[in-house]
């Protein structure tokens, strides 16, 4: 498969393949959120806050290196979250998430710091027992073309009450053009509380991988 | 007399002790609350509200119990909109005798 084809059809089937989603990339009005993802290759902070049930602005930091280390990037950016449509039902709830970025991009492969935009889309389905969510992100600047794809699928063994950690099982898949030729794949245990969101991995090539998130 | 002054009395302390017995209490039905991590949202609104004594979320009925402060009323209509706020949707809002005590006595009970 021709690499440009390959990439294509990864980011549509992340977006097809993600119909519902767990935590969306916000909270709920009048709330702050805090997101991390941390791993050798990927160090991304986030924090928004909810100005409407919708709608939600904020900042990212985010340095990603190349798969030998030899590239690295900085981005920070000032992040709008919306959320364009949500359906509640009486087992499942199902999102489509729109994010635009703008900000600075730093490299230590150019001299100057350019203008990065990052417009995004995320869809996502869930149960309490089911979860699969689809990422695809644009990260352009001039000359630079770091689009970014996810998919994740996860399930939970059981269900439990509001106050109890329920763990989960997530597989997620994703790639990112101009740093890696690999497609990370990460199996995670994900364990939720009302107060916490925190999943922790390993990947394909033994990296360890930490995630979290936290409403206040 | 005697018999006349405690007949009174009885039901002086009847009355008296009705509101303790019945819990002003509502009961939610929303759609969507599959997480609890993002159902902490209706929580922490609905505690927020004047009138609220407290807030119990059941997860797995899908139902979310209030219970107001004495002498105080609930707002269905405030209570919904904080739902909404929260990012989900509400099915059915009944009164209901149990206090959220009891409710989280009975959820306990089938736990185990």
């Amino acid at each position: 498969m021709k690499p440009r084809f390959r990439n294509a059809t990864i980011g549509l089937l992340a977006t097809l393949a993600s119909l519902p989603a767990l935590c969306g990339p916000m909270g709920f009005k009048d709330s702050w959120m805090a997101m991390g993802d941390v791993s050798p290759n990927w160090q991304e902070v986030f924090f928004n806050y909810a100005l409407t049930p919708r709608d939600a602005v904020g900042f990212s930091t985010l340095s990603m290196r190349s798969d030998d280390g030899t590239l690295t990037r900085r981005a920070n950016e000032a992040v709008f979250t919306r959320l364009v449509s949500r359906w509640n039902m009486p087992d499942a709830q199902a999102n489509v998430w729109f994010l635009a970025g703008v900000g600075t991009l730093t490299g230590n492969d150019f001299a100057k710091t350019k203008t990065l935009a990052s417009p995004g889309i995320q869809v996502d389905y869930e149960t309490t027992r089911f979860y699969v969510s689809g990422a695809a992100r644009l990260y352009r600047a001039d000359g630079i073309n770091h689009d970014y794809a996810a998919a994740r699928i996860g399930f939970s063994f059981y269900e439990v009450d509001y106050d109890q950690v329920q763990p989960w099982i997530i597989l997620e898949v994703r790639r990112m053009q101009g740093l890696s030729d690999k497609t990370e794949v990460t199996p995670m245990l994900r364990l939720i509380h009302n107060r916490y969101f925190v999943e922790l991995g390993v990947n394909t090539d033994r990296q360890v991988r930490a995630n979290f998130m936290y409403t206040f | 007399m005697k018999n006349t002054i405690t007949a009174i009395l009885t039901l002086a302390l009847a009355f008296t002790a009705l509101p303790s017995f019945a819990a002003n209490t509502m009961k939610i039905t929303v759609n969507g609350m599959v997480c609890a991590f993002c159902a902490q949202g209706i929580e922490k609104r609905i505690s927020k509200m004047g009138a609220t004594k407290e807030v119990f979320v059941d997860l797995k009925k899908k139902t979310i119990a209030v219970e107001a402060k004495d002498g105080q009323t609930l707002d269905g209509k405030a209570i919904t909109a904080e739902i909404v706020d929260a990012g989900y949707d509400v099915v059915k809002l009944e009164p209901v005798t149990q206090s959220v005590a009891d409710i989280k006595a009975e959820m306990l009970k089938g736990r185990k």
